[in-house]
């Protein structure tokens, strides 16, 4: 057991050398290897963050739902445990997504915020998620807490197909995509430098999430032992 | 403010609130060891009185 947990350790310490050298790298590339755009210049570098952050909490919400109908069907607390995890890291990108787009869109479009199909559904699926974290902790019942919040997590991961959706279904400011576009292959429609800059950001966001998220579930298998040993003392 | 200027404000941003979160996790996660070693030392204590 002790060697398990040393190995864990371990594991979560390598995992997070390698997220921050592949921030460091990431940062070179968009800040400075890549090549300033010919519409937008210089400000087009916040898309190497903007792009990674929204893709990061969209991997998070499919966790989400992954825990939470896991634990729905098996009830075990190992699958509650990933889907709270996920669910605070989704709400922290999430927020950083928007608030990215937001200055982003200042120097482009001339506002910080507009009603746009996308930034609106953007914003209710950061609601949904900070009302499951709210959900979680105004109920006491632990047991129903989990449950409730399981189906909360189930329904809002439904808004994401419609995020990814809204600039086809609705004119919006926000621009269509032009990485996963059907009608042209990405190194078609960008260019190869951006394109690398986008994928080494894309990767050092996916190491950090990794690592964020194995130090969140070890947080969350500690409180849960934590609430075994006081049960077992009868101290509820 | 300048593009730079704009570019500089997202990456502070967004780098700075996931340093903040990453502490913040590394003392929750000390908080938590702390309270279970002193869980564990109670009921052990418990134990041996028995």
């Amino acid at each position: 057991m002790v060697k398990s947990v040393e190995k864990t350790k371990r594991g979560t310490g390598i995992l997070g050398a390698l997220a921050f050298t592949a921030v460091a790298v990431g940062l070179y590339w968009g800040l400075v290897q890549a090549p300033p755009d010919a519409l937008q210049g210089d400000v087009q570098r916040i898309m190497y963050l903007h792009l990674p952050s929204i893709l990061t909490a969209y991997l998070s919400f499919f966790l989400v739902f992954i825990g939470s109908c896991l634990y729905l069907w098996k009830r075990e607390k190992r699958d509650d445990n990933l889907a709270h995890s996920a669910a605070e890291l989704g709400v922290l990108f999430t927020a950083l997504t928007i608030v990215e787009g937001s200055i982003w869109g200042r120097p482009t479009w001339g506002v910080w915020w507009t009603w746009d199909a996308r930034l609106t559904l953007t914003a209710i699926l950061l609601l949904i998620y900070t009302g499951y974290l709210m959900l979680r902790s105004l109920i006491d019942d632990e047991n129903r807490a989990a449950v409730s919040a399981a189906v909360l997590g189930i329904i809002g991961f439904l808004d994401i197909p419609l995020i990814h959706m809204s600039v086809y279904w609705w004119r919006t400011l926000h621009q269509p995509p032009s990485i996963l576009r059907p009608d042209k292959l990405p190194w078609e429609n960008v260019d190869p430098a951006m394109l690398a800059a986008l994928g080494v950001n894309l990767l050092a966001f996916m190491l950090l999430y990794f690592y964020l998220l194995s130090l969140r579930l070890r947080l969350g298998e500690v409180r849960n032992e934590i609430k075994s040993l006081r049960l077992s003392r009868g101290a509820y | 403010m300048g593009p730079w200027g704009f570019v500089f404000l997202a990456y502070g941003i967004v780098w700075g609130a996931i340093l903040v979160y990453l502490f913040s996790l590394k003392r929750r996660y000390s908080c938590a060891l702390e309270e279970l070693a002193q869980l564990r030392a109670a009921e052990e204590s418990n134990e041996d009185a028995k």
